[in-house]
Formats: structure tokens, sequence, C-alpha cells
């Protein structure tokens, strides 16, 4: 039997694609890369996907997991080629408002589950700007933030439980609802595991209450240091809001022109805070980030007056890379994170990197986590100019980390970041990482070549130690 | 009497409360740690990693040739107030960290009434503070850990920002692992500030908390039931009017509960109550609402059987914490085995391959 007519037989002619136009739809996420799809399979339910993995196996042809293809790292692109497996049909979800926690498909959009939950008072609290696309099996994949990460941690703060397909094609069920499940927490392993360990079919979340109050405002600043220094100033005043995110000048501007929120383009920067709560203390943190904010020179404080209003702020937040579009027809995002008293100095090596390198840089950041979003604008067409973006992009990533910061924040590794891993690990550190991905998948037939940079099962200890001398460390 | 080498007996000490064992030893550094894991993996050598004691009760070890304290590898490698994150040893007593933090107005959100437990034992145990309901378990606190493996490599996950997704999510994995996948010798914690205005309301039952949306805990104990409330002055004194019941400033934590016999019961948040209607007669108890956390002691055993049979009814487990020695024989510590088992054998393989980091102690009797 062929690979393809054992996978129509399984899931049926209908939920597998093979038209060069459907598998060129399916070979990319929204990052730069693009893969070749072999072919792409829409699963109805965990068995399916359980026979997948083991029809996979047997015709060795490696699966790469895709929900929504909002990833921006190549982490859903079949670059190894392979099975693409849409999740979009595992679309179940069972809330559960007594115990504030819901069985959720892999395929299930983000703010569908948040929408959901609505009429019981609940909520999803991750929220990527893409929730309006993202899917749960996304999100799961990449241990996905948002802007009210702040408050609440990234997605695997949120997951509770698992039901994941592993190489073997047994279907497992990780976790629960009752807390602390004896034993190795393997389901926070699978967290943020970019679809390398195993296929996660459904995520048994938790949901958090919806806040009785919230105040959004809008400050602007003349400079982007007094905007980040009322970022720590709210912080060290023993606040932590919602949410602290921050859009300098150019990325204002650029949102302002198609949204026409009445967004301060004249100012350096712009500070949109968000606190919730009981209405007493809500109201007093909102009053106490305003003072603050204008002792650093804020010159307007806007606070949402309406839901609308608030609506409108985040929407000039959560589209911010789209409005990209008007300035380039390309662009390249980096999610390193600095610690948050090094985002000043950060941000002027940022701004140096990218005049060096004749670049438009803009920066559209979740301040309070010190989660940088510099985004380069530029057109891919003009020759030359793809190496500089990735030479300033490097750059970017290296300055970062010099002062103590990370990779990636909450955008995942995938294929575009993974040969910077060798900036932040050492090779036994690498190897461990590689060895635990071993465990899962020895055959290496979920998204092969992802995450862990080529030749990190390098470091064989039992090969070595005989001849490193005691005491010395390698 | 087996042969140790003379970098393992330079670090022979003596730990007041540590169990008996051949050798004792006190690592100054982590290299000191990858010599004696390597020098027990090669020798096929039990090691059990002591901190503070509080948690030494769970599975069923064997007794061990090693004993390897903690208490030197407790200092404080970097405190950084305005990025919320604290670099520390593992041998750190989390009463010393949290009184320090204190004075910058932070909290690294451990057990509140830890006694002698350490950072490190926290982790290796998976035990959690009582605010776990609205500022998340110990292990959403860990940033970055590095570990020792029984290999005696010394690998680094993570790293020292509060928000980070580079590469496999390690270092929470060890969070109730009891160092199978290495000897936690430093982390990195996600502080919290504390706000200005705290208030704990006792009040009739735990039904009677719905006017505050997020408490910071709602505790049941044999005797009352207590909301505990923070936040702005503002904040605190509105919700505790709101609240019927009476309220006195400040937060004051009840210790778990203690007794020759110490229980975990750990069910889904709705079933708190039931969990506690079930609780044999005489046991003494403190519940997480919320969370479906319960602390439990007792005097002795009865009951213990039928409480396992229906938590677990409930998808819910009853964990033995403590024990009296040569008890609870054919009542597993942990309960029915995990899914999975195999693959936590298989994981824990490439960490200590050689079994020698705490055997015993996790399901299974791994």
């Amino acid at each position: 039997m062929t690979l393809l007519s054992d996978l129509r037989q399984t899931l049926g002619n209908e939920n597998v694609l093979e038209e060069p136009m459907e598998l060129y739809i399916y070979s990319k996420d929204a990052s730069l890369m693009r893969g070749e799809a072999t072919f792409v399979v829409f699963p109805q339910s965990a068995e399916h996907v359980a026979a997948v993995v083991q029809i996979a196996g047997e015709h060795g042809v490696p699966i790469v997991a895709r929900g929504a293809g909002t990833g921006l790292t190549a982490g859903a692109s079949p670059t190894e080629g392979g099975i693409v497996m849409a999740t979009t049909a595992l679309n179940s979800v069972e809330i559960d408002p007594d115990n504030r926690t819901a069985w959720v498909g892999a395929g299930v959009v983000n703010l569908d589950l948040s929408k959901l939950a609505a009429p019981f008072g609940l909520h999803f609290a991750p929220d990527p700007s893409s929730q309006s696309a993202c899917t749960i099996g996304g999100n799961v994949a990449n241990n996905s933030g948002g802007a009210h990460t702040l408050s609440e941690g990234s997605t695997t703060s949120h997951v509770l439980g698992l039901e994941v397909v592993f190489a073997d094609g047994e279907i497992v069920i990780l976790g629960g609802q009752a807390p602390d499940s004896p034993g190795l927490d393997v389901k926070g392993l699978v967290v943020g595991s970019e679809g390398t360990l195993g296929i996660v079919t459904r995520a048994l979340v938790r949901l958090l209450p919806v806040e009785p109050e919230v105040r959004t405002l809008l400050l602007d600043f003349p400079t982007v240091e007094a905007a980040v220094a009322t970022v720590s100033e709210i912080i060290a005043a023993g606040m932590i809001p919602a949410a602290l995110e921050l859009m300098d000048q150019r990325m204002t501007v650029a949102v302002e022109n198609w949204l026409h929120a009445g967004l301060p383009v004249e100012a350096a920067a712009v500070l949109l805070a968000e606190v919730i709560g009981e209405r007493e203390g809500v109201e007093s943190q909102a009053s106490q980030i305003g003072e603050i904010g204008r002792a650093n020179g804020a010159g307007d404080v806007r606070i949402a007056k309406t839901e609308e209003d608030r609506a409108l702020l985040w929407k000039g937040r959560k589209s911010a890379f789209g409005a990209m579009a008007q300035l380039a027809p390309d662009y390249y995002l980096h999610d390193a994170v600095v610690p948050r008293t090094k985002l000043v100095e950060t941000m002027r090596k940022i701004y140096e990197i990218a005049d060096r390198y004749q670049l438009t840089l803009l920066n559209v950041f979740h301040a309070g986590d010190g989660n940088l979003h510099p985004l380069i604008a530029f057109d891919a067409s003009e020759p030359g100019v793809a190496e500089r973006v990735h030479q300033a992009g490097d750059e970017i990533v290296a300055a970062c980390l010099e002062v103590g910061g990370a990779l990636t924040g909450e955008h995942g590794i995938g294929l575009e970041k993974r040969d910077l891993m060798r900036m932040a690990f050492t090779e036994i550190d690498l190897d461990a990482q590689a060895r635990l991905k071993e465990v899962f998948d020895p055959t290496g037939l979920f998204n092969p070549r992802k995450i862990l940079p080529e030749g990190s099962r390098c470091f064989d200890f039992g090969g070595v130690r005989r001849e490193v001398p005691e005491g010395v460390w390698v | 009497m087996t042969y140790h080498p003379p970098p393992i007996t330079r670090l022979a000490a003596e730990s007041e409360g540590a169990p008996d064992a051949e050798l004792t030893v006190a690592p100054k550094s982590p290299h000191d740690v990858a010599s004696v894991l390597r020098h027990a993996t090669e020798k096929g050598l039990k090691v059990q990693v002591w901190g503070g004691g509080t948690r030494s009760g769970y599975g069923t070890p064997p007794p061990p040739d090693i004993v390897m304290s903690m208490e030197h590898l407790g200092e404080i490698e970097s405190w950084v107030p305005g990025d919320l994150t604290l670099v520390v040893g593992a041998g750190a007593r989390i009463a010393d960290i949290e009184s320090k933090l204190v004075g910058e107005s932070q909290t690294a959100v451990l057990p509140e009434v830890p006694g002698v437990s350490t950072v490190g034992g926290a982790i290796a145990a998976g035990a959690s503070a009582l605010r776990r309901g609205r500022l998340y378990g110990t292990r959403e606190r860990i940033l970055e850990t590095t570990v020792v493996t029984g290999d005696g490599r010394i690998v680094r996950s993570g790293g020292r920002v509060v928000k980070n997704v580079t590469g496999y999510d390690m270092h929470k994995l060890s969070v109730g692992a009891f160092g199978s996948l290495g000897v936690v010798v430093s982390v990195c914690l996600k502080l919290w500030p504390l706000p200005p205005a705290g208030a704990t309301v006792t009040v009739d039952g735990p039904d009677q908390t719905s006017s505050v949306a997020r408490p910071l805990a709602i505790l049941e104990g044999n005797d009352s039931t207590r909301v505990f409330l923070w936040g702005t002055d503002e904040d605190v004194s509105a919700m505790s009017d709101r609240l019927d019941g009476d309220s006195a400033d400040g937060l004051d934590w009840p210790a778990d509960p203690s007794g020759p016999y110490v229980w975990s019961v750990r069910v889904p948040p709705a079933l708190t109550s039931q969990a506690i209607r079930h609780l044999p007669d005489g046991w003494r108890y403190l519940a997480v609402h919320g969370v479906g956390d319960i602390r439990a002691a007792s005097d002795d055993d009865e009951g213990a059987s039928d409480l396992r049979v229906w938590a677990e009814s409930v998808a819910g487990h009853l964990v033995v914490v403590e024990a009296p020695t040569d008890t609870l024989q054919g009542f597993d510590r942990w309960g029915s085995p995990p899914p999975g088992l195999d693959l936590q054998r298989r994981l824990i393989g490439e960490f200590d391959p050689a079994r020698i980091i705490n055997p015993g102690r996790l399901p299974g009797g791994i």
C-alpha cells in the first residue's frame, strides 16, 4: 500500500489533500520559510491522529502538526517534507464551570474558547495577538503568551492536562483536574515542545473568572526611556497590572494611519496599561499609574471610557503587525526577552544596530515582561536586503543575551531561531534537551530538525568520561 | 566499608537531623555535587539528597549509602528587585529568603510556613504555597534551574527572565521529580510584589466567599474557614466589608497539619468540600478551596483505604506524605500508578542512569 492510499483508507478521501496548489498553501506558516508538504491530512478524532502516526511510522515519513499556521518561526512549516497534520477538525469544547476548566480540542480557536466560556463568567487567560485565528493546539505547542501574560503567566500555567498521541501511536491522557498529579509532570514538558514530542489532540485548560472591573489607560511619553521608567516604577510600587504594552513612535504612526483611534502620533512612545480586579482597587491603581506616568513626563493619560474605546485601544496594539504592510511588503520579527531593568540600554542598542544596517525598525512589545518585538520592515525583492535583515537580527539577539536575556519569550524556536540556540546554551545543555527528544521520538517522526540545532546530541558522556581527569569540568 | 576517594571524603560532614548513612557529605559547589554523584554512579551507591528534611517521607526509598546535605549551597547569587528575579542555591531555607525579600516588599510565593524546609526541597517534593489558587504553584515560579545529573553533568535549563520559551521546559520538570532528573543545585525564581495591605477574614463557610472574585486564598480547617485578601488599602477594606465575617489585619497563615501520619488529598477543585466530608473521623486538615489541595494528618491509618477508593473514583489521589516506619504495608504510598510510567522511567534513565538519586521516592517504586 502506498502512503496516500493508507491515509485515504484511514481518514477518507475528503480528509486528505494532494493537489499541488493545496499542498502549497500548507507548506508554510506565518514565518518567511517555506517547506514542501507531501500530503495534508485533517484527522477528525484522536484515533485518526493515532492511526496517521502509525502509518507515518511505517512509511518513515515525518509529521508536522499545524493549527492555524500563525506561528512566526517556521515551527509548522514542513521544511523536511512529510505529512502536514492540520488539527482544525479537532474542535470539541467541554466546559466545566464548577471546576473552572475545559477540555478543548487542539483545533479550537483561542478567542472562540473565551467566547464560549463568557456565559459562565470565565475566560482563557493566554491572549496572543493572533488570538482570533490561532488555535489552542498551537498555543500549547508554542507555550504562547500574549499581553496578559504579565499577571497570569504563559499557556503552560493554564494547561492542567493533555491528551497526546506519542510516537508508538498510543493515546495518553496526562494530568487532570486534581492538582499535582503524582509522578513526573510530562504534560508540562510537552507544552512548548512545538510538536516535536507528540501530537496534542485535546488540552484540559484552566479558565479564570472575568474580573469585576477593568481600566485601560493610554499614556504618551516624550522619550522611550520615560515610558520604560514608568513601567519599572509601576512594578516597584507593588503592582502587577494585567498588561503593560509599549509602542514606539514609528509603530504608533503606522497603526494610527489605518485605525484612526486618536493615538498620539507626536509621542516618542505610547504605553498601554490595563488593571483588573475589584472596583476599588482598580480605581486606585489606575490613578497611581497615571501619577507615576505624569511624574515621568507623560503628556496625556487617556482612560478608556467605554468598552468600545477599550476594544479600539487593544485593536491598535494587537493588529500592529498587520499595519506593517503599508511600510514594506515583508517583515522580520524577533521575540527576545531582557531583564526589565535592561530595557532602556537594550532598546538603544537595537535602534543603533538597525541604523547601522540601514534598516527600518519598529518596536511594539510587552514592556512589563521585558519581552521585545523589534520588527524590521523590508522588501525581500530588493537585492541583498535579506542578508542585512538576518545579520541585524542576529546582532539584536546577541545584544539581548549579553544583558542576561533569552532568545524567545513566546514565539518559540522552530527552525528560524534554531541555530541561535548555541548562543543561549552549552553543548551539555543542548545534549540534555536532545536526549529528551530522543526518549519521546527515537526515530525523528515529529517535526524533525526543529528547536535543536544539528549535532546537539553529540556530548556522549559515557564515551569521554574516562579521558577527562578528575576535577576538570568540560 | 566502601572505599570513597579523597575528593569525596574531603566533603564529609555532619548534618543535623539527617538520616544515618555510611557517608554524609556537604558539597560546597556544583562541581562537588558532580564528583559525589559520579562516584556514586560508578559504585552503584544510593544518594539521599538532604535539605531541611521536612518532606522526606514520600515513597518507599531503600536506606541511603550516602547522604548529601545541601546546606552549603544556599547562597543568593543575584537578586534584582526591579526584574522580579532571584537566583539562589537550592539549599537556601525558604524562611531565610522570604525574610530578606520582604525588605523590598517581594515574595517568592513558596510555602508560607516552611519551618526549616529549603527551596530545593520544595521543588523536589513539588510543595506549593497556600496562595497557589491566585498566584499558581511552585512550578510556575521556576524560571531556570541548574541540575547535576546522576552521571555528573551540570545542566542548565530556562533563563533569568520572567518569560521564556527557549528550548524544552526541563526546569519545570524538576518540580515534584525528587531529584530523579538531576539534583537541583541552583534556581532562578520569579518573584512577586507584596501589595501594601492584607487581611484575614473568618467566614461561616467556603460558600460565603462569592462576593470576592479572586481572593488570595480560601482556607478551610477543622475549626474555621478563612479568606485571605491582599491589594491596595481600598481594595482590601472594600473586600473585607463585602465578606460577612470577622476581619483581622495582615495575613496569618496556618501551618500544615502534623501528626504521625501526614496525607495529601488531591481532587478536582469543585470537590474540595466533598473531600473534607470523606476524611475519616479525627483527621486534622487544611483545605485550599478552588484548588482541590487538602493537607491532612492523623494518628492512625484507619479509613485511609476507603478515602483512597473515593478519591480515585473522582480522578483524584490520596498520597502518603509521611508515615511511621514499617506501617502501611500493602498500601501504596502514591496509589494507582499514573499513565506513562515507562516513559517516565526512560526519561529518568537519561539523567540518572544508575538510578542513584533518591531512588524509590516516585510512583511505581521508581
